[in-house]
């Protein structure tokens, strides 16, 4: 089990490792002179603010210098300042991190609480009537865009119906963004559990606990449901980083203060420092997540276990 | 069990068009893909006005009568918009996943053809690729190139790589480990030969179900990045920039919201049905 953990965390260093280069490099591949596009919507910089902004940033020294300065601050915890206002990055993510880590959260929650019954239902049933109307319905959520769905619940729920507020951050405005990726999430695990359940239901070892005539409920909870839910597991780690992309257009929807908005507002604003504390912010998150969930994983199967 | 050693020719497997309209879901999907492309194609011919006139009818129109799908804010016909639209998608979704299988494929196959370092340098790159997810690498990509749906499509169709590269990776490693194989190799069968004539034939039944479904996946990427402002730009009839210029009027004209959104959700699903019908038709495990 160590050894398995052990490279994951290995895996998950190199990630972040290769993130920041990256991160590094990115402000380089932008075409044209990257300080000239950032300040370029603003009015009354001069020439001299320019190049003093390019020595600050330090985009006068090679390359390999601009690493290890970016990696110097970064072991500070600094990640620069805002080009528009000059806050400092760290603090304006930090700020709104939680906001998009309590939504993921909450549309993982409500996910795995409508998919997983409904896959290990269609399972159940096989074939059925029922299979085959849960099936139709998985991959019409899965084909359904998020942003669709979640502007159709903002117009039923509040603004025809008035029963919940159309933006704003309290934790009323939390149902709406969390259930639309919540729902658009629940296929994907509806389909996987009936996939996995399926598989094991099928094997000789179900068969011997159901023929030797053990009471169907505790087949289904003691050998069918523990051995099916693991690859349900594995998956969430992947799970979460789809909810961690989708807050980014679901943010933007009903308005919900996230790292997924500021993004896209410094996408628009070419707030290049924003961008790259949000890059680098965001592959530290989900590299964190999977591994958490890969020593859930690990605890749980007991073949990693004991290995 | 594949119980089938001898490698498959490069014609489809015998039957495998009766066996895919006649699964439900090849069928659905199969008739959705070929409406959208008749749709495309004939879009100037289908579409009873310009998609870029603005104010002929009169703003907000609703569904019905004259305009069959209404007017939009500038009072241009939504039915053309859509119908142009279905052009911009399927060409987004062509392109992007042409760029996902092409870069992803020859990764995956030198790869597993090729072992060694080579694999090693690959394959460990694809993985840490595959961990930042296509959303950031997307959204990196439209950060450093600027928004446009050119941009945007690029984006979409770089985010996919590592994906389709695993997925080929694998397939080919399967392929590679088959007594069929060795013996080919054995025969002194060259890289050429090997590749072209053994491991492309055999790969590509699993690839050509991975990329109809991503198409699915790269319409509704580049239409979630059109949606935020990140891809098409006005006056283009993008769906998924109509959807967003929608939220302003969503009170008033709320089928500016549905139409391109359905637009999308049954383009999407076409794509998911079709793949799935093909996987069905195209396995041999589950064509028995």
């Amino acid at each position: 089990m160590w050894r398995f953990l052990g490279t994951r965390l290995a895996m998950g260093a190199l990630t972040i490792w290769i993130t920041t280069i990256l991160v590094t490099l990115l402000i380089h591949a932008v075409p044209g002179d990257p300080v000239q596009i950032m300040y370029a919507q603003s009015q009354g910089t001069t020439p001299e603010q320019i190049e003093e902004v390019r020595r600050s940033l330090g985009l006068d020294r090679p390359i390999p210098v601009q690493y290890a300065m970016f990696i110097e601050r970064l072991l500070h915890g600094d990640l620069g300042n805002t080009i528009r206002g000059g806050q400092p990055v760290l603090d304006v993510i930090m700020q709104r991190l939680p906001n998009t880590l309590i939504l993921a959260c909450a549309a993982m929650f409500i996910a795995i609480l409508i998919g997983v019954p409904i896959g290990f239902l269609a399972a159940y049933r096989e074939g059925s009537v029922v299979d085959i109307s849960l099936m139709v319905l998985a991959i019409a959520g899965i084909s359904m865009p998020h942003f669709w769905l979640g502007l159709m619940l903002l117009f039923f729920f509040a603004l025809e119906l008035g029963w919940l507020p159309v933006s704003g951050s309290g934790p009323l405005n939390l149902i709406l963004p969390a259930l639309t990726l919540g729902l658009s999430n629940a296929a994907i695990f509806a389909r996987l559990t009936r996939s996995s359940m399926i598989d094991v239901m099928s094997q000789d070892y179900v068969q011997t606990a159901f023929a030797k005539g053990l009471p169907k409920a505790l087949v289904l909870r003691r050998h069918v449901l523990r051995a099916g839910l693991l690859p349900v597991v594995t998956m969430m780690g992947l799970q979460f980083a789809f909810m961690m992309g989708g807050t980014i257009v679901v943010e933007n929807i009903f308005s919900w203060n996230g790292v997924g908005r500021m993004a896209v507002e410094a996408i628009f604003q070419r707030d290049y420092p924003i961008i790259q504390g949000f890059i680098l912010t965001f592959s530290v998150v989900v590299v964190t997540v999977a591994i958490v969930i890969d020593a859930l994983y690990a605890v749980l199967d007991p073949r990693i276990r004991r290995a | 069990m594949q119980t089938v050693t001898e490698p498959q020719t490069q014609r489809a497997p015998p039957g495998f068009w009766r066996r895919l309209v006649r699964s439900p879901s090849g069928l659905v999907g199969l008739s959705i893909v070929l409406l959208l492309v008749f749709c495309a194609a004939f879009a100037d011919v289908l579409a009873p006005y310009s998609p870029t006139k603005m104010g002929a009818g009169g703003r907000f129109l609703p569904p019905g009568g004259k305009y069959l799908l209404g007017t939009d804010e500038f009072g241009r016909d939504m039915f053309s918009r859509i119908l142009y639209g279905s052009r911009i998608t399927l060409l987004i979704g062509a392109v992007a996943v042409g760029i996902s299988l092409t870069v992803g494929m020859l990764v995956g196959m030198i790869a597993a053809f090729r072992r060694g370092w080579i694999e090693a340098i690959l394959m460990r790159g694809t993985d840490v690729l595959f961990s930042f997810t296509e959303t950031l690498i997307a959204l990196s990509f439209v950060a450093v190139l600027g928004p446009s749906l050119q941009n945007a499509v690029i984006a979409v169709g770089v985010a996919g790589v590592p994906f389709y590269a695993r997925t080929c990776y694998s397939a080919a490693l399967v392929e590679t480990s088959k007594p069929y194989f060795e013996a080919s190799i054995a025969a002194g069968a060259g890289p050429a030969r090997l590749v072209l004539t053994h491991l492309l034939p055999n790969v590509l039944p699993t690839m050509i179900v991975v990329a109809t479904l991503g198409v699915s996946t790269a319409i509704l990427a580049a239409a979630g990045l059109s949606f935020l402002g990140l891809g098409a730009q006005p006056p283009t009839s993008e769906w998924g920039y109509m959807l967003a210029g929608s939220r302003d009027y969503i009170n008033r004209a709320p089928w500016l919201m549905t139409i391109p959104g359905l637009a999308i959700a049954v383009t999407v699903l076409g794509f998911n049905l079709l793949g799935d019908g093909l996987r069905t038709s195209l396995d041999p495990v589950e064509r028995k």
